[in-house]
């Protein structure tokens, strides 16, 4: 009786915290820093031959977010096209001079352009991109669109 | 030397668990609210070169013309033409002077023109206002041609139309 009284009544946290810990494991699994360059506000056009493709971090990316009114966001933040491209393309040449030591200033950049354009940006304003982009060395270029319509199966 | 072995034994170590926990539910909290699966992009890939200077209607044979001993070096260019209305839609398609009707249209005409005809260049000329949507859908029954080599149709140059078109 006097057991029963005195006794606390102190719960086993073990399996708890083992399962928080799992859970925490997948987190830190799933989690994608990539995505935080991608600006997820643009709607992607549909294209049913979009299909995914997994470089596995071999090739070098140049991601460019453009809204409907043709500016470049870069982690939410607008910048002015010329000089972003510019300063990129001069970082993707350094980068490529590394493997490639001959590279010089015009020559084509191994780098893919990655555009990532709202569907109902016009082309006027895509085109001033992607003519940037060519006058400083940039050939290869992925059009992003999604498979289906989000949010249908 | 017996007793104090037993003294020892029944001593039991406990963790406190609990801060260990508020810790842990802490960072699981930080991980579920910073949690956003990206979405699953399909890509087309492309090589898209500055247009080079589109030859001349017809092919000229060096020598047909007397006054002019050597034939034009240019590349041999096909041209898709894809007009655009006011709101961004697609207005009239074309294959160099050929209109077409529709996208089913332009696939069957791009198919028999690869398969009769090898181009040094594919150029979309493209109205100003055209929407990236409607465009992507043009790019997608070009980048389904299959040249007369056999590998897929990856290269192409935009040009925009000047205004109005």
């Amino acid at each position: 009786m006097s057991e029963l009284e005195g006794g606390e009544g102190k719960p086993n946290l073990t399996p708890i915290l083992d399962m928080v810990f799992q859970l925490i494991t997948f987190f830190m699994l799933v989690i994608n820093f990539k995505s935080a360059s991608l600006d997820l506000s643009l709607r992607l056009p549909v294209v049913g031959s979009a299909r995914p493709v997994d470089t596995k971090g071999q090739e070098s990316l140049l991601i460019l977010n453009i809204d409907k009114e043709g500016k470049i966001n870069v982690y939410g933040r607008p910048m002015p096209v010329k000089e972003y491209i510019q300063r990129e393309a001069t970082a993707a040449l350094i980068a490529a001079q590394r493997s490639q030591p001959e590279l010089k200033f015009g020559d084509e950049l191994p780098t893919t352009v990655v555009i990532r354009a709202d569907r109902s940006t016009p082309f006027k304003l895509l085109n001033g991109v992607i003519q940037e982009c060519q006058l400083n060395g940039f050939r290869k270029f992925a059009l992003k669109a999604m498979n289906k319509e989000e949010g249908k199966g | 030397m017996s007793r104090r072995r037993k003294h020892k034994s029944a001593e039991e170590v406990e963790l406190n668990l609990a801060a260990m926990l508020d810790m842990a539910f802490q960072l699981l909290t930080f991980f579920i609210l910073t949690f956003r699966p990206a979405p699953v992009e399909g890509q087309v890939n492309l090589r898209l070169p500055p247009p080079m200077a589109i030859a001349g209607s017809g092919t000229q044979k060096a020598g047909a013309d007397f006054n002019m001993k050597e034939p034009p070096k240019a590349a041999t260019t096909l041209v898709v033409s894809v007009f655009s209305n006011k709101d961004g839609s697609v207005a009239q398609l074309a294959v160099d002077e050929t209109p077409i009707g529709n996208l089913r249209a332009l696939d069957d005409k791009l198919q028999t023109v690869f398969a009769n005809t090898e181009y040094d260049q594919v150029i979309v000329q493209v109205g100003q206002e055209l929407r990236y949507e409607e465009l992507m859908r043009v790019i997608e029954v070009c980048t389904r041609q299959r040249l007369r080599d056999g590998s897929k149709l990856s290269k192409l140059s935009f040009v925009e139309m000047p205004a109005g078109g």
